[in-house]
């Protein structure tokens, strides 16, 4: 039950709806009816399919469709938002009228007629879900369960879950831009609970990607597979480290988290434009270590960052963010960009139709440094090497941000010893950043599943990160 | 059908759902309908920045078909695209493996308490948004002139208000609908620090009916108070204090105590407390309370998720663990009762003392008004949290803290509750006082 990507013209998935050239052209006119400076329809039907395993059976299937357009009428930098899960005409119109009300002037321009522009597709999709019949999704989950109950006598109970979505968007504008973009998501899941004497616990492991069955290869399977169990029975034997300040080394892929959380979140532009990110007024200042650079890149083939166009109709794009330890660009939408003098960064995205865009992360990642993960971990005499994470927070204007450690290591005169779980990890973002003194050459994507919140909107991201060394942070431990 | 159509019957059209379903194949249905009206302004800099408008309609089904069971969901109401998605729904269906505990309940479990929550503010109206505009701009002048000589960067002040309704339908016969409506208003403000850093303070007031809303002197002298309070804040040393965990906070830490004991993690065997139930899982001094039937509670209900009858019910009892959370579902598969899937309002009783005056008896102490990520296990009932709020001397606020880890395991750290304020909460569905306990773990400097 998903949607297959559109064989027709761009604007026929929705022109089939009922919204034809001349209707989108009569609701921009009324979002421009009382002096708008510009305007955006945003079209959205999704769908969406889950099966889920637990107790040893494939017991529950969801289905769910998505249908809507939302509305934004920008007068300056001000928003008026409405939007519709009903497309007829009148409808889409009213809700036109409601975002219009933001402004309180006469008409100055009207809307010109759409016409259909290229869109760069870095999501190509070889086995489509729409060919994908519900009992080969029951078998995989199956296949997985079996798998992590093979590998271990220790794993207790595991639970299963595949979904895989599609969208089709459209963004319209004013000036006579249309842009339809297809959107597949997928998202695998195996969680296990595990026992030894005493001690039970539970972990798992995620795989996604903006791709169809294919993505489900036999190595990534095994791997989902191989990862979930190894989490879990890595928990069995786990203590807690110390408490307080320590040298922490993260290591490669998930610990892109701390990049997240630390620095991206205070670089997205809106929160500068305000004035209330930490990082406002320190564009071309040295703000980390000479082997720092960060991107933000919208442009990794499949990965769940990955944007073919944002939802403003402004193409996918890398931003470098930081250049050897210099903050060179804030992520930006048109609003932001408009404010700053500068071009949008394709950064605008949006949860659905019911919201407006903002400024949002996409794939942010560190490039390698020069230091091998080896030295890295032996340059540590007393502190704490991060494997696993499950989630991060961040105050944009104080800087302090945290994230969860679910699997990591004592690291003892230069060696991993001790395996230690479950702690908050806790520092200032610009303190941390400067504190990224050694940079690794193994710079690695994660695979999972991430998402991103703001202002209440969720949105795909994927983040990477090759070894680092944090000169000291606070560590949530015992004693 | 359009959610702007006043005149939409919601219960017909969930009728027309459940009896859809029926026809295109399935056994039992249960159908939910639910449309929403909502609006909000927010204003920065003395003017609006965003006015939004949301005007929702959507359907979602369980459906039982040869003993399998899913759920659906759809924005989509088109006659015939909603044929074509519960055709789709039923064949999906018929895809998975038997659950003979997937049934929905039978009718005699089904209900409502009769009970009058007054959920629903008659007063509110769709269509006229000045007195939204008017209370934004309030908020927003208020907190302008009040902070007027503080290092105030930035002022973000919020006005909303919206209706809900939703109807219910199950293919057994019963069949319900309610409405509740929601006003509120809040501000967040950007501070200067000498050293450059932004702290940012939130404060809001949400309530179901527009008359128990705060005035807007009362919330920005309390955003104020609470936003001077971080002003220079740092870690403090590491080590064990009592914490006194501000009233607006606690549902962070007792929120470990209650996610062990939903009924999915006990049968999936992710709880630390499965075998728990009338034994001790807190100090004798601790109790909590589950209050379906607070009238105007943000978190009020006279039926459950699965449209059961609602009623009060005792989580913890003088430290001892009095019930579980547990649906219809998780019930058959644990052969147990059900009691209820999920909360509704928490209550934790008040004591007779104030926070000044149990603060004053403690040398030191730790006070903790917020959170900042950090997460828990409720296999192991291990937590560690970010936190933020102020080192105590005897009573006396010696510094603001910030960058600092709370860590421990819910068991011991209930163990060690030592007393309630008398200050509870009242504005949201955790109705609580600020509670203490005592020798807690921190991280900072």
């Amino acid at each position: 039950m998903s949607l297959a990507r559109p064989d027709g013209a761009p604007g026929a998935h929705f022109a089939d709806l009922g919204v034809s050239a001349g209707v989108l052209q009569r609701v921009m006119n009324a979002a421009l009816s009382r002096g708008g400076d510009d305007c955006d329809l945003f079209f959205q039907h999704t769908q969406s399919t889950s099966v889920a395993l637990s107790d040893r059976k494939v017991n529950q299937v969801g289905t769910h469709v998505d249908l809507g357009m939302g509305v934004r009428v920008v007068v300056g930098d001000q928003v008026g938002y409405a939007y519709s899960e009903d497309l007829r005409p009148e409808a889409l119109i009213a809700a036109a009228r409601a975002a219009a009300e933001i402004a309180q002037t006469t008409p100055g321009r009207t809307a010109a007629v759409p016409s259909a522009r290229p869109v760069t597709d870095r999501t190509p999709v070889q086995r489509p879900w729409t060919d994908v019949g519900i009992d080969e999704r029951v078998a995989m989950v199956r296949a997985w369960e079996q798998g992590a109950f093979s590998r271990d006598k220790r794993v207790q109970r595991v639970e299963a879950y595949l979904q895989d979505a599609a969208s089709i968007v459209m963004v319209v504008r004013p000036d006579g831009r249309l842009y339809e973009d297809y959107r597949p998501m997928t998202l695998g899941m195996l969680r296990c609970t595990a026992g030894q004497g005493e001690v039970r616990d539970s972990s798992g492991h995620n795989v996604a990607a903006r791709a169809g069955l294919e993505f489900y290869d036999p190595g990534r399977q095994e791997h989902l597979i191989q990862e979930a169990v190894d989490r879990t029975l890595f928990l069995l034997d786990a203590g807690k480290p110390p408490a307080g300040d320590m040298p922490v080394v993260l290591a490669a892929g998930p610990s892109a988290i701390l990049l997240h959380e630390a620095i991206g979140h205070g670089m997205e532009a809106d929160f500068n434009r305000k004035r209330t990110s930490i990082y406002a007024d320190k564009m071309g200042a040295k703000i980390a270590n000479e082997h720092v650079t960060i991107v933000d890149d919208g442009t990794i083939p499949n990965s769940r960052g990955a944007v073919n166009v944002d939802d403003e109709g402004n193409p996918g794009q890398c931003t470098t963010l930081v250049e050897n330890g210099v903050l060179r660009s804030y992520m930006h939408d048109e609003i932001s960009a408009r404010h700053y003098g500068v071009s949008p960064t394709g950064s605008g995205r949006r949860q659905s139709f019911r919201h407006a865009p903002l400024p949002r992360m996409r794939a942010t990642m560190m490039r390698s440094g020069p230091h091998s993960p080896e030295e890295i971990i032996k340059s540590v005499d007393r502190g704490l090497y991060c494997v696993s994470f499950q989630n991060g927070q961040v105050n944009i204007g104080a800087g302090d941000f945290s994230f969860y450690m679910r699997q990591g290591y004592l690291i003892e005169n230069g060696r991993l010893t001790r395996p230690v779980k479950d702690v908050n990890i806790i520092g200032n973002g610009p303190e941390a950043l400067a504190r990224i003194d050694l940079v690794g050459n193994d710079m690695k994507l994660d695979e999972g599943g991430w998402t991103c919140g703001k202002e209440g909107q969720s949105v795909a991201v994927s983040q990477g990160m090759p070894t680092v060394r944090v000169s000291s942070l606070t560590v949530g431990g015992v004693g | 059908m359009s959610p702007t159509d006043t005149t939409l019957d919601l219960e017909a059209v969930a009728a027309n759902v459940l009896s859809l379903a029926r026809e295109l194949g399935a056994d039992e249905v249960s159908a939910g309908v639910s449309s929403s009206s909502y609006s909000e302004i927010t204003r920065r800099d003395g003017r609006i920045e965003q006015a939004k408008e949301s005007r929702s309609l959507a359907a979602s089904v369980q459906l039982l078909v040869d003993d399998r069971f899913s759920t659906h969901s759809t924005s989509d109401l088109r006659t015939e695209a909603l044929r074509a998605f519960l055709e789709r729904a039923v064949a999906a269906t018929r895809h998975l493996e038997p659950d003979p505990d997937r049934r929905l309940p039978d009718r005699e479990e089904l209900g409502l308490t009769d009970v009058d929550l007054d959920l629903e503010d008659t007063t509110w109206t769709d269509g006229d948004p000045g007195p939204r505009r008017r209370r934004a701009e309030a908020v927003e002048q208020t907190v302008k002139a009040r902070m007027a000589d503080d290092p105030v960067r930035s002022i973000t002040a919020y006005a909303w208000d919206g209706r809900s309704e939703r109807a219910v339908a199950f293919s057994n016969g019963f069949s319900f609908s309610n409405a509740r409506t929601s006003f509120g208003m809040a501000a967040t403000v950007s501070l200067e620090e000498p050293d450059g850093r932004l702290p940012e303070a939130w404060g809001s007031c949400s309530m179901l009916h527009e008359s128990d809303l705060w005035t807007v002197d009362q919330l920005t002298d309390d955003l104020r108070t609470r936003a001077l309070a971080q002003l220079g804040s740092r870690p403090a040393p590491s080590g064990r204090y009592p914490m006194l965990l501000d009233r607006r906070v606690v549902s962070r830490v007792l929120g470990v105590l209650l996610a062990p004991l939903a009924g999915a993690s006990i049968y999936e065997q992710r709880s630390c407390l499965a075998d728990h139930l009338g034994k001790k899982v807190a100090s004798p001094s601790f109790s909590m309370f589950d209050d379906p039937l607070v009238t105007r509670g943000v978190g009020s209900r006279n039926t459950d998720g699965d449209g059961r009858p609602t009623r009060r019910r005792p989580i913890v009892e003088d430290g001892v663990l009095q019930t579980f959370f547990i649906d219809v579902y998780n019930g058959r598969r644990l052969k147990r009762p059900p009691t209820t899937g999920s909360a509704s309002n928490i209550v934790v009783p008040p004591g007779d003392r104030s926070v000044s005056e149990l603060a004053s008896a403690l040398p030191k102490a730790i006070l903790v008004d917020g959170f900042l990520g950090g997460n828990s296990n409720p296999t192991t009932g291990d937590f560690s949290f970010g936190i933020r709020g102020a080192l105590l001397e005897n009573g006396e606020r010696v510094a603001a803290v910030s960058e600092m880890n709370v860590s421990g395991n819910i068991l011991s750290l209930m163990e060690r509750y030592t007393t309630a304020a008398s200050d509870p909460w009242l504005l949201g569905s955790w109705r609580s006082p600020t509670l203490l306990f005592d020798d807690v773990q921190f991280s900072g400097s």
